[in-house]
């Protein structure tokens, strides 16, 4: 029964990376095969993808990473929550709230210089998200409700408030769209690269990741949020803590970095809060965290990818005239092929490594490896 | 005659737990067999490896002569097999009729009624099993007893050469428990075997032709009921030896040190560590404390003091608040009456292992971090010290002797045993002052056993931070072998134990609460 340890470790490190790319080969195979039944070419849908998405320094600057920024906060406030085995669905919410705490605090504060501006937009957009993650997080420590529903519900809330302000006490002064005002200078993102539309956003992404990373890996709080996404009854006998704060750390946390997100994308990109602002990054999010095996680093990568199927999806449609549709469908796929790959994996690797045993050795999702 | 049901070999594990080893049973049509043993020692699992609703990983079942396939429910029904659970398998909503018809499926047309004359044969049958049986009553607002009768009732209306029962007891009060026996008399006379799971001694006495005693996993004794005592069962639920079954006292174990009141030194023992002058401190003390507990038996004017370097063994049937004292001594409950004088940290070695006392997917050095996480010297500023936790780790392996094991092995891919030594370690590395183990042995083979015994003296004897140890465990052997001082948990009261009733049959007398 005694396994060589270092090579145990060494396949479990392989695996999430393995699972991954076996997930995104079978994507591929499927969706090319989906392409070819619908009548297009693969070759030229995908081809059409990969320009659109990698084909030029502009397309990759300007466009994939742009559109993996809100994906990249998004995925990381989900693969927070659910370390802590917080079901957090409710990133789109969030995400709404923020956008309009921010656009709230920059149209109406006349702070004048970005330096005051940026800081209060960004403090007050994840307070937003972070009160939006309250409800359910008071809802499960305190009554018991299930936090997948509530989260989910809260974003039914969120959206129509905020089609609610955008036609009615925040229209934009002109009256004629269902938007704000654009927010004032000092309000933007400053760009990243000079030239491109990458804004300061995709370095906060980064910086929050890497922080995501150093908490859950190198401090005692974090290691709590593990430990308790790991087994709650465990962290209460051999850790002797409480899991109801480290649960309302993680909603809280997961809240406020979505609320991000959504303030980010007007701040660095429209400029402006309207209806439907997000095309469903917060649900999009939840594949870019499993994909990342809820590991913030990672997070960075399967954002991109994310990123680049956004970006290479409206190039296909554009040059290839696959239908949006095929679109969403393959992320989908991507989904699914992710958690199908993942559990395959694992259970396969049960077998091998623990014989007529079966002991499993990891326990679910949540206990994912920092 | 022949058998209703034999058992060969059957051998099973869950993870780690030998559940059953080896085990040989057999159900003779038309007896009563009682199935005793402890928490733990297999007589659930028996009962349902018969009954094909868990497959074993060796051994043969047999029904009526005819071998069964292995795990196969559907098979063992149509030979004949109806068991009676403890958590009854009743649908709430539907009427003591509706689950009877549901179970049975001869019962149902196929367009999804029921047969006529269906309703006719259950009474016929109730009548004739003398259960009175409230047909049209959701279950949902029947007493306990009204839903073991339907349950029971659901089970007989097909031929049933075997009736597996599983801790029908537990529930009832004892008039009721006796119109059970009456039934399941007539159950009997009619041919159909019966297995009565229970670890009540007197009650199975009254009722079983036979008796069977498991303990850990193994078979230990088949008797007629009639020849048997009370005394006999219980030393061997509890694990004494009958005579010339192995010399005990070469061993080392037996009576020892003081007594609970501190009563003069005993001279009959040589193994003796040195007595050093003065008596070592009391590193925990409870006077007269009581404490509800929302599952089993809470506290009753519990008083006990332990004092550094000794182990203080606490004998009992689980359930009779074993569990809360344990929750009071690591300080995770807070006594509703009474005093409570305990070190800062305790340390808990709980009964569960996985899901309580580790994370099987945490490495070793992140469950030594469960209890270290909080301290000072595996800090640096706001960031963790890892390496410190690390080192930490490695000593704790080496120590322990935790076969296999080092810092960044994940906790799930060590067996039980060295599981187990690494729970001991790290709660020896939270408190140096009080140790709480809760049937550290449990589920164990023998050599982990002896090795995680080995290991929690070795805490409480040797080195320099020599914590008082408080060990509860079912098991008699365990507590007879490792304690200095005894006591007995009974339905929420700490009886202690003089020392010249350390042996199995007196403790085990009062753990069982028999008389006479």
């Amino acid at each position: 029964m005694s396994n060589p340890p270092g090579f145990a470790r060494f396949r479990a490190d392989l695996r999430p990376v393995l699972g991954a790319a076996t997930a995104l080969v079978a994507t591929t195979a499927i969706a090319a095969t989906l392409l070819a039944l619908g009548g297009h070419s693969p070759g030229a849908a995908f081809g059409a993808l990969v320009r659109g998405a990698f084909g030029s320094w502009h397309n990759f600057v300007s466009v994939t990473l742009v559109q993996a920024t809100p994906l990249l906060l998004t995925g990381l406030a989900v693969a927070l929550a659910f370390r802590a085995r917080v079901w957090n669905i409710g990133a789109e919410g969030q995400l709404h709230a923020g956008a309009l705490a921010g656009v709230a605090v920059a149209v109406s504060l006349p702070l004048g210089s970005p330096f005051l501006v940026l800081p209060a937009t960004l403090l007050a957009a994840a307070a937003a998200g972070a009160l939006w993650a309250a409800v359910p997080a008071a809802m499960k420590t305190r009554m018991g409700v299930g936090e997948v529903i509530t989260t989910l519900l809260m974003n039914f809330v969120a959206l129509f408030l905020a089609q609610f302000l955008v036609q009615g006490p925040l229209r934009e002064s002109r009256g004629a769209l269902p938007q704000t005002d654009a927010i004032p200078a000092a309000a933007q993102l400053p760009v990243l690269i000079p030239g491109s539309r990458l804004h300061l956003g995709f370095l906060i992404g980064i910086l929050i990741a890497v922080a995501l990373w150093l908490y859950l890996a190198r401090t005692p709080g974090g290691f709590r949020i593990r430990a308790v996404g790991a087994s709650p009854r465990a962290a209460e006998v051999s850790g002797r803590f409480r899991t109801g704060p480290v649960i309302w750390r993680a909603f809280l946390a997961s809240g406020a970095i979505a609320g991000l997100a959504g303030w980010i994308q007007i701040s660095g990109i429209t400029h402006r809060m309207y209806e439907n602002l997000s095309p469903g990054w917060g649900y999009t999010a939840i594949a870019v965290a499993l994909l990342a095996r809820l590991h913030p680093l990672a997070a960075v990568l399967t954002a991109i990818v994310f990123g680049a199927l956004s970006a290479g999806g409206a190039a296909m449609q554009r040059e290839a005239g696959v239908p949006d549709a095929w679109v969403r469908g393959i992320e989908a796929l991507v989904i699914l092929a992710v958690l199908a790959v993942d559990r395959g994996l694992q259970a396969f690797s049960d077998k091998t490594a623990a014989g007529a045993t079966s002991r499993r050795a990891e326990t679910g999702t949540a206990a994912g490896r920092v | 005659m022949g058998s209703a049901a034999r058992l060969q070999g059957a051998t099973k594990r869950f993870g780690a737990v030998w559940a059953l080893e080896g085990v040989d049973f057999e159900l003779a049509p038309g007896e009563i067999h009682g199935l005793l043993g402890e928490n733990g020692a297999g007589k659930t699992t028996l009962a349902r490896v018969v009954a094909g609703l868990l497959t074993p990983e060796a051994g043969r079942v047999e029904i009526g002569g005819r071998e069964v396939r292995l795990g196969s429910a559907a098979e063992a029904r149509a030979l004949g097999v109806a068991m009676v659970h403890q958590h009854f398998s009743l649908v709430p909503r539907f009427t003591g009729f509706e689950n009877v018809v549901l179970f049975n499926a001869e019962a149902w047309t196929p367009h999804g009624g029921v047969r006529a004359g269906y309703r006719e044969r259950i009474e016929a049958r109730a009548a004739e099993l003398g259960l009175p049986v409230e047909l049209d009553v959701p279950v949902e607002r029947m007493g306990v007893a009204d839903r073991q009768r339907i349950e029971i009732l659901k089970a007989l209306m097909g031929e049933t050469r075997v009736l597996l029962l599983d801790e029908p007891t537990a529930v009832l009060a004892p008039q009721e428990v006796e119109g059970l026996f009456a039934v399941l008399r007539r159950v009997a006379a009619a041919g159909t075997g019966i297995v009565l799971v229970a670890h009540k001694l007197d009650e199975v006495l009254a009722a079983a032709d036979r008796v069977t005693v498991l303990r850990r996993g193994r078979w230990v004794l088949t008797r007629e009921a009639a020849a048997v005592t009370a005394r006999e069962l219980a030393d061997a639920m509890v694990g004494a030896r009958s005579p010339g079954s192995g010399p005990r006292d070469a061993a080392g174990a037996g009576p020892r040190l003081e007594g609970a009141a501190g009563a003069g030194p005993s001279d009959d023992e040589q193994r003796r560590p040195p007595r050093h002058t003065p008596e070592p401190p009391i590193v925990a003390e409870l006077r007269d404390v009581a404490a509800v507990s929302a599952g089993g038996a809470g506290l009753r004017g519990v008083s006990l003091a332990v004092r550094r370097g000794e182990i203080l063994g606490i004998a009992g049937v689980g359930g009779n608040g074993q569990r809360t004292l344990a929750a009071v001594l690591a300080g995770l409950q807070a006594p509703d009456e009474g005093n409570a004088a305990l070190p800062d940290e305790v340390g808990w070695i709980p009964q569960e292992r996985d899901g309580e006392g580790l994370v099987n997917g945490f490495t070793i050095a992140e469950n030594v971090a469960l209890a270290v996480h909080v301290k000072g010297a595996y800090r640096k500023g706001v960031w963790f010290d890892w390496a410190a936790v690390e080192e930490a780790a490695a000593v704790l392996v080496g120590q322990m002797d935790v076969r296999s094991g080092a810092p960044g092995v994940a906790a799930g891919t060590l067996s039980g045993g060295n599981q187990q030594k690494m729970v001991a370690g790290r709660e020896f590395l939270r408190s140096g002052e009080l140790l709480v183990a809760e049937s550290p042995t449990r589920g164990l083979d023998v050599k982990a056993t002896v090795a995680v015994r080995e290991r929690i003296r070795a805490l409480a004897r040797e080195g320099g931070r020599r914590p008082g140890i408080v060990l509860i465990s079912a098991d008699l052997d365990e507590i007879l072998e490792q304690s200095d001082r005894i006591a007995v948990m009974v339905r929420g009261r700490l009886i202690p134990v003089p020392p010249e009733d350390h042996n199995p049959a007196a403790i085990g007398e009062l753990m069982l609460a028999v008389r006479g």
